[in-house]
């Protein structure tokens, strides 16, 4: 499974990330080394084996009572934005 | 009292001090804003400090006593947070630019247990961006210099907890650590570090990183006062459904009772290569002193574990990836300017805001998880995982904790790691492993070098039983006062 430039461009894309031209390369040099090292897991027999998604998910999910509690922070949490317009956050044109 | 150099001052003898009305919390709070002032800059420990906030908290605390009320042991203690620990109004930037500016409309669980317990906030700690890596570099800022050797790492990514306890402007710490990120600084800096057992501690209010592996944990300068913060920060919070009631505070006067009796692993077939002879040398003296104290010595296999750096650089940036995808300029934080339409507008600010090791990270994750690749990468790590941990489950059957190096060699210095991401990886394979397992890890203070850096041991222990790893590691404290060193930078000073 080689990665090259043009791998590197469509995972960008799918990541919402612009890269630097520049940097494109590095990033295949580095990705290829990474990777390579992680092939020694192919070598492992993992048949019959149950993946582990989290520790402790074995375990009976505790559940919390479904109550409203109060959450008044529209303000606060508006005056972060990079942009606003009243109640909303304003982006750049969508379509 | 003059404290000089703060050497014998532990969170725990000014949580008495100041519960007992021999010194104020604002005194105490006034004696480690000035030390933070001579050296928090030429260390590079913190991304905010607030010298009026600090105060303002301190007399808080001395209002809430002279009202009678009763405050926990630390009340009045000097506590330094990690900055991807969401502080109300107050910055919390996770060493990233993306976040620049951020103050969070809320305190993060561990941070309402803490104002609510009385400690007093000394300020938000330099990182690595986002909590990845081990150096504290890859902060967007600026990196974080070891109070032992300015010219070496702290380690990452908590460095700059690991540092300003180290070099006493703060008298304890919270980190994170997700393969190694509280220890590995802890034992560059000559400090204690527990990264407790995953759903110990609630990440309500923690930037995630990776969250099947994420846990917020305390580091300081005394295995009594590890087990003080953690204390208060442990136990079940509805608002992270990871986090368990089994995790209870742990009683101080059982971190004294010994080792007789017990039986602890070192895994021989993971360290038999590429370890500094100094670090094995302590961990031999470390077992010897051990054994003397009562302790039984047992030799211990982890075949899986040296797959755990592969497996970690796949389950990590893959889960990373996804959570990084809030990042987008539109509620909070940075947004690049001039984008045309949102498409372009996400991939700039993201590009702009992101340094290149997140950005690795993320295009690493993508890729472990795009079609095609699912089964191969990030399913086959999932099931090696397992194999990692029934390793840990088995060991530990035998023995009550597993001992080995926190890291393979002492510090190092800055940019020596910086261009190779594989060797910087690679410096985590003795704490990685316990991440994948879920288990509690302990670093601890286990000497100097001969050319004065200091090297970290660790204890692995099993889910819930932090208790026993402070036990041993008070053992070998109690025979050793490395943890109480005071490294020259701080030294100096005089209160």
């Amino acid at each position: 499974m080689p990665i090259d430039a043009k791998v590197v461009h469509q995972v960008a894309a799918l990541s919402r990330l612009e890269l630097d031209p520049a940097e494109e390369g590095r990033f295949v040099k580095e990705l290829q080394s990474i990777l390579a090292y992680v092939e020694q897991l192919q070598a492992l027999d993992v048949s019959g084996i149950e993946p582990t998604s989290q520790v402790g998910s074995g375990v009976k999910t505790p559940l919390r009572e479904d109550r409203v509690v109060p959450c008044d922070v529209r303000e606060e949490a508006l005056a972060q934005a990079p942009d606003r317009d009243g109640d909303y956050f304003r982006v750049p044109r969508v379509v | 009292m003059t404290h000089e150099a703060g050497r014998e001052e532990t969170a725990e003898s000014i949580g008495h001090s100041v519960g007992s009305g021999a010194e104020s919390a604002l005194e105490v709070a006034r004696r480690f804003v000035e030390r933070a002032e001579r050296t928090a800059s030429r260390l590079g420990t913190y991304l905010h400090r607030d010298p009026e906030v600090t105060l303002a908290m301190a007399r808080e605390v001395d209002a809430r006593i002279a009202k009678g009320e009763k405050l926990s042991p630390l009340a009045g203690v000097p506590v330094a947070l990690k900055d991807n620990l969401c502080t109300h109004g107050i910055p919390t930037t996770c060493g990233s630019r993306i976040l620049e500016g951020y103050r969070p409309p809320y305190d993060a669980h561990v941070v309402e247990r803490l104002r609510k317990a009385g400690a007093v906030i000394t300020g938000k700690t330099n990182c690595d961006e986002f909590a990845m890596g081990s150096s504290t570099e890859n902060s967007a800022y600026f990196p974080t210099r070891n109070p032992w050797d300015p010219e070496r790492v702290p380690g990452g990514s908590s460095g700059g907890s690991a540092a300003t306890v180290a070099a006493l402007e703060a008298a304890i710490s919270l980190g994170s650590d997700t393969g190694g990120s509280v220890r590995q600084p802890a034992a560059f800096c000559g400090v204690f570090g527990l990264k407790p057992t995953y759903g110990a501690v609630s990440r309500y209010g923690l930037v995630a990183f990776a969250s099947s592996l994420d846990q917020i944990g305390p580091i300081a300068r005394t295995a009594r006062d590890v087990a003080l913060l953690y204390n208060a920060i442990c136990g079940r919070d509805v608002r992270d459904m990871t986090s368990r009631a089994e995790a209870k505070p742990i009683a101080v006067e059982d971190v004294e009772r010994g080792v007789k009796g017990m039986k602890l692993g070192i895994p021989r077939d993971l360290i038999a290569e590429g370890v500094d002879p100094e670090v094995l040398a302590s961990l031999e003296r470390v077992a010897k002193t051990l054994a003397e104290e009562g302790a039984t010595i047992l030799d211990v296999t982890l075949p899986h574990a040296r797959y755990s750096i592969a497996t970690y650089y796949l389950i990590a940036p893959a889960e990373a990836s996804s959570n990084l995808a809030r990042y987008d300029g539109v509620r909070y934080g940075f947004r690049a300017k001039g984008a045309s339409d949102l498409q372009q507008m996400y991939a700039v600010t993201r590009g702009k805001g992101f340094g290149r090791e997140v950005r690795r990270r993320i295009l690493l994750g993508t890729y472990a998880l795009s079609a095609g690749y699912y089964d191969a990468y990030y399913l086959r790590a999932m099931k090696v995982r397992t194999l990692i941990r029934k390793d840990f489950t088995d060991t530990l059957a035998r023995a009550d904790a597993v001992l080995l190096p926190t890291t393979p060699t002492p510090p190092f210095k800055l940019g020596e790691k910086l261009d190779d991401p594989l060797a910087m990886y690679l410096n985590d394979i003795f704490s990685i492993p316990a991440s994948l397992a879920g288990a509690p890890a302990l670093s601890f203070p286990a000497g100097m070098t001969r050319s004065s850096l200091p090297i970290g041991m660790q204890l692995v222990g099993r889910p819930f039983d932090e208790g026993t790893l402070l036990r041993v590691a008070r053992t070998w404290e109690r025979r050793n006062t490395d943890a109480l060193r005071v490294p020259p930078i701080a030294a100096g000073a005089r209160a």
